[in-house]
């Protein structure tokens, strides 16, 4: 591959390549201050490819490929490359990570502790994940919790948050612009913008933390809070694995003690000024 | 008449864990996990003294726990849900 | 009143079966009593870009829960008091160090539990949003 990056992003280590220069650049501009990995063998590679020969110059197609891959995905025009880098990094987590439990979730850490905030996608979780991180928590990531089977403990996953339409204002008024990626129109999605992560909570990403709390954030009614038994909770968090199958007794047992180990709690609030106050209050009350 | 004779594989096949109110089952030969609500584990218990059928497991729960209108009917209910399952099978 | 209570309380404490047995529900034959993990299959339409895994949030709020599974009004006859429900900061506190969890649920209503539980699942689990991929041509 004529262009290419490789990148550590917490414990996984990605190559992404191209034929196509933008792509890659728009990455590495994404990724700046994140290390190189400190092996040359990367865990994954993506290869951002024109889907047809002829699709390199006429019409720029981009094909995501790569070590897994999905037969019959379509792909991104060029100007949306830095998507399929993207997507193309989640895919290989999704179908090829066997170390850790995945689960759809932001994670934000204090003091070792890490809460999980997991849930309807498009329900906010990354804006308030996102704005968690820029209030003293850590963010630890904003799409997969990484759960190690063996350890029990949460790997940071510190990716680029993705933000869609009206969240990118509403973090534009905390963070610089400097930390922002390429505005994308016209995506299925609206428009994107990536947010990096604060520096600390790229420094960090080799930290891992011991989950304490699972959260199911709800945005758009009253103040409340209401608990969630362990068997909804174990079941919710299937459905929002992407390898929990695939795991088999490991997943098992990694879930399982999950569960078993963390209070889970519904929030619903009708602002993120409200839903930061509630993760304060049942953060602060957990047991030492 | 005697019914089906039915058959569980033994503790070491099946990892098991106790949520709130139901049982997580990981079933290591299928590879498959079940969340399981009484009597469905005392099924599975009274199962491994041995295969039966529903009349025998309904004595056997008897003599443990108090059954309110059990029959073996009920029994029959609950072994075809674990049947379908995976987790038990006709001798 | 409550001493009263209390003292017979005692008295039947000395009358009672001292190896009382625990009830057992079998179930209605039609009760479904096992809820197994199902592993994506189907697809998300319109769910793009950075896996949106259509996770359904607890979206009932102080409902109970009927044998059958499905949110009823509280106080429904014959419905169990749900695994979610309003609670304050004073209760919030309780739950986070273990109290509040549905202990010593009887089977019936684990059985409603159950099928509560069966509910929640889509017939997806997050690996459908890589379907996701498939974007509209």
């Amino acid at each position: 591959m004529r262009h290419a990056l490789n990148v550590a992003i917490g414990p996984v280590a990605f190559r992404v390549g191209s034929p196509w220069k933008a792509p890659v650049a728009a990455l590495a501009g994404l990724y700046a201050d994140y290390p190189a990995p400190a092996d040359a063998v990367c865990d994954f590679t993506v290869r951002l490819e024109p889907e047809k020969p002829w699709r390199r110059w006429l019409r720029p197609s981009v094909a995501i490929h790569g070590d897994y891959m999905l037969p019959d995905a379509a792909p991104l025009s060029l100007a949306h490359g830095l998507l399929a880098a993207e997507m193309g990094m989640n895919l290989q987590m999704a179908l090829g990570q066997k170390r850790f439990l995945l689960l759809h979730a932001a994670t934000v850490e204090r003091g070792g502790r890490a809460v999980i905030l997991t849930g309807e996608s498009g329900a906010g979780k990354s804006t308030l994940a996102a704005l968690l991180g820029e209030r003293g928590w850590r963010l630890m990531g904003d799409e997969f919790a990484l759960l190690d089977c063996e350890s029990g403990l949460l790997h940071p996953f510190p990716r680029a948050i993705s933000l869609k339409n009206g969240s990118i204002a509403v973090m534009r008024k905390v963070a610089g612009e400097g930390r922002f990626g390429p505005v994308l129109e016209g995506t299925p999605k609206g428009t994107i913008r990536h947010l990096k992560p604060r520096a600390d909570a790229v420094a960090r990403m080799t930290e891992p933390a011991r989950p304490a709390l699972i959260l199911f954030p709800r945005f758009g009614s009253e103040r409340a809070m209401r608990p969630v038994g362990q068997s909804e909770v174990f079941v919710r968090l299937t459905q929002a694995s992407t390898n929990y199958v695939a795991l088999a007794l490991r997943g098992f047992e990694a879930l399982s003690h999950l569960v078993g180990a963390c209070p889970a709690v519904a929030i619903d609030y009708p602002d993120t000024d409200t839903a930061i106050s509630l993760v304060e209050e049942l953060f602060r009350e957990l047991p030492q | 008449m005697a019914g089906p004779i039915y058959i569980a594989d033994d503790q070491g096949a099946v990892r098991a864990v106790q949520l709130d109110g139901l049982t997580a089952l990981f079933h290591a030969p299928s590879g498959m996990t079940h969340l399981v609500a009484p009597p469905a584990p005392q099924i599975l218990d009274a199962l491994r003294q041995g295969p039966a059928d529903a009349r025998t497991l309904l004595a056997r729960i008897s003599a443990v726990y108090e059954i309110e209108e059990g029959s073996a009917e009920a029994i029959e209910a609950r072994l075809d849900e674990l049947e379908a399952a995976g987790l038990v099978r006709r001798a | 009143m409550g001493d009263v209570m209390s003292e017979q309380s005692s008295k039947e404490g000395v009358l009672a079966n001292p190896t009382r047995r625990t009830v057992l529900a079998l179930g209605a034959a039609a009760a479904s009593t096992v809820v197994t993990i199902r592993p994506a299959l189907a697809q998300t339409v319109g769910s793009v870009m950075n896996c949106e895994i259509p996770v359904p949030g607890p979206e009932h709020s102080g409902q109970y829960i009927a044998a059958d599974g499905s949110l009823v009004a509280p106080g429904t006859p014959g419905s169990f008091a749900p695994p979610a429900r309003p609670i304050t900061g004073e209760e919030a506190k309780t739950l986070l160090r273990g109290g509040l969890t549905p202990n010593g649920m009887d089977s019936q209503s684990a059985q409603a539990y159950a099928n509560y539980i069966r509910r929640l699942q889509s017939g997806m689990s997050g690996f459908t949003c890589y379907a996701s991929l498939q974007l509209p041509r």
